[in-house]
């Protein structure tokens, strides 16, 4: 069974952050090793910063770059990857959402994944067929690390997001819409062909209902397991999310896990989850997609 | 000349071309089919799928270049809804086609270009109106309706905050973020930020209210680490005396667009907010589609409908060129007088 650690930082500090980041790696019994470089995998899905709960806080991956300079032998080459969107371009993301600043500040390197020299993939998940780009700073790199966002997200089969999706914002294709009616299929299929080697949450914000400072830091080597146990702390039920059950019947990981550090029942408590006014209206939004109405009614 | 008034003066509809169909150009479009004294003649657009709609809507004539559009004998008049950048070029095009013009907010990236609009619309006597939406809005107009009857007092203070998310739009209900033109992030194209895209709608009401700005300054503010200021507080004194706080900012999901007038008599507050929640974006959705206006956009209905009776009765319009003028040097003034406030 895949281990899942929790931890909370004590404060909204780098300090407190790499302190929690600390922990929860040694809970999963994680240890950098000898791999030449690193790539991180934050989740810029626009513009929005990290206060919004939307987007990966640059102090947290900030801390982890320190955690991992700290504790491997030699100087190592970092690179934070992301790519283009159907709305949002990496060159202004990294600027805007502070990225630019990091990598002035620690020496690391920002790679557009979407200008990024890649290799035609084709995969199967489902019943559905891709042919993803692969790119080559991705199927080089001598450690993926997957640092996601926990967010709800209003589509059949995708009602919650974490370290899965997150990957699928690897794909270099910019219109990842096009992927929208099948989303499940292609956020497994982007797993199968791009496999990060640990997932670390940054619960600092979570976006919920709204966004609410929860401090929690969650680590596993495991993608399928870390977005049960997302879901689990969105009071969501894992079973009824398409993609992670499509993720775990192909092999990409465990749908159960072994909980190390805090409870989970602890950060369930506090996340600021759907009420039933929220459902209802997510219900409603779902009948209205159903009917191709979202467009014409400005809801998209 | 005469017989040039004669002939607007037979206009019962105004022929209406609208230039660049993004978000505002949607609205006047649909709005411009929608009034009684205005004839939607021709649209322009360079994206191929903004003309399929607009064709789609009823419009008989589109555009992929503007020139033609200038050229079409049945357009009156014409509003300019493009990049900033591409006012003066346009709206010069249009004068010397002899076009009346509706121009968007703010009339152009600098005071030269903003000097040069109104001297080539002077020049071929065409009526210019800077597209100011707040001067036409029923809570707005109220503010100015209990100044002019003095049940406020004398203002000594004023505050008018604009705050939204700008050029960064998205439905936050459903999370479906919008791309973002890539000239919103240049500098050089427009003009500047969330100071001068929000803060002349504030400075031209204010304008309206208490007359020329006698100073400004301001303290300009960058969280998205752009070249442009994603907000503002700027602080203004007028030729009544009021003190006015004028705050921007481009950097909030939320909307808020608030005026407030501290009076020597009473304190009043007027807002418009955009429809939120699903049932309220529905309804305002299914208003556009079923009366073709939401009444969120029922200001920007009305300012058309008035540019078109300016035309027809040979009016001049307010705001006109001039303001937008005005407003600008404002606007400028405050970038030259921006302040750092130390940590």
């Amino acid at each position: 069974m895949s281990l899942v650690s929790f931890t909370k930082a004590r404060k909204d500090d780098f300090d407190s952050m790499k302190q929690a980041i600390r922990e929860a790696l040694g809970l999963i019994e994680h240890s950098f090793g000898e791999e030449k470089n690193v790539i991180i995998k934050p989740n810029l899905c626009y513009y929005w910063d990290y206060s919004t709960g939307q987007t990966t806080d640059p102090r947290f991956v900030a801390a982890l770059i320190d955690l991992i300079r700290e504790q491997m032998p030699r100087k190592i080459d970092v690179c934070i990857v992301e790519s283009d969107a159907s709305a949002m371009k990496c060159r202004y993301a990294f600027k805007m959402l502070g990225y630019e600043k990091l990598a002035e500040d620690l020496d690391v390197e920002l790679i557009n994944l979407s200008e990024d020299e890649n290799d035609v993939v084709e995969v199967a998940a489902g019943n559905q067929t891709f042919q993803l780009m692969v790119p080559q700073t991705i199927r080089n790199a001598g450690l993926r690390i997957n640092v996601p966002k926990i967010k709800y997200m209003s589509r059949e089969g995708v009602r919650i997001t974490c370290a899965l999706k997150n990957v699928f914002g690897c794909n270099p294709y910019p219109k990842k819409f096009r992927y929208h009616s099948r989303l499940a299929e292609a956020i497994v299929a982007t797993n199968k062909v791009m496999k990060f080697d640990l997932c670390l949450t940054d619960g600092m914000i979570v976006s919920g209902i709204q966004p609410c400072r929860l401090g929690l830091v969650m680590a596993s080597k495991d993608p399928v397991a870390i977005d049960v146990a997302a879901a689990k702390i969105a009071a969501e039920n894992p079973m009824k999310i398409q993609y992670i059950q499509l993720a775990h019947k192909e092999g990409l990981g465990n749908t159960s896990f072994i909980e190390r550090g805090k409870p989970l029942n602890y950060f369930r408590d506090r996340y600021p989850r759907k009420d039933v006014k929220t459902q209802l209206l997510g219900k409603a939004y779902a009948v209205v997609a159903r009917a191709g109405l979202s467009h014409r009614l400005g809801l998209e | 000349m005469t017989s040039r008034i004669m002939e607007v003066y037979k206009l019962k509809k105004v022929g209406l071309g609208v230039i660049g169909l993004g978000y505002v150009g949607k609205i006047h479009l649909k709005h411009g089919m929608k009034l009684g004294n205005t004839n939607l003649v021709a649209v322009s657009d360079l994206s191929k799928r903004a003309l399929a709609a607009a064709r789609n809507a009823g419009v008989k004539r589109t555009f992929t270049n503007y020139e033609h559009l200038l050229k079409d004998a049945d357009v009156d008049a014409v509003i300019i809804a493009l990049p900033t950048h591409l006012h003066l070029k346009c709206a010069t095009d249009a004068a010397e086609a002899k076009k009346h013009i509706f121009l968007e907010k703010p009339i152009a990236r600098n005071i030269v270009e903003a000097e040069e609009i109104v001297s080539v619309t002077q020049r071929n006597a065409v009526k210019l109106m800077v597209g100011y939406p707040l001067r036409f809005n029923s809570a707005f107009r109220s503010l100015k309706e209990n100044m002019r009857n003095r049940t406020l007092g004398d203002i000594e203070i004023a505050h008018g905050d604009y705050v939204s998310s700008g050029p960064f739009l998205h439905r936050a209900e459903s999370h479906t973020p919008v791309p973002v033109p890539e000239w919103w992030f240049n500098k050089q194209l427009t003009g500047g930020g969330a100071l001068v895209d929000l803060g002349v709608h504030i400075v031209n009401l204010f304008r309206w209210y208490f007359g020329e700005i006698t100073s400004i300054k301001s303290c300009l503010g960058y969280r998205f680490n752009m070249d442009l200021e994603d907000h503002a507080i700027c602080l203004a004194r007028f030729e009544s005396g009021t003190k006015a706080v004028i705050t921007v900012g481009w950097f909030s999901q939320d909307y808020r667009l608030e005026v407030q007038l501290l009076g020597t008599v009473r304190n009043i507050t007027a807002s418009h907010a955009p429809p939120s929640g699903l049932l309220n974006v529905a309804r305002a959705r299914v208003e556009m589609l079923t009366k073709g206006m939401s009444r969120f956009h029922q200001a920007h209905l009305a300012e058309l409908q008035y540019f078109a009776n300016c035309i027809i009765k040979d009016l001049a319009p307010s705001p006109s060129g001039e303001d937008g003028l005005k407003d600008l040097e404002a606007i400028s003034l405050a970038y030259r007088n921006s302040v750092e406030l130390k940590m």
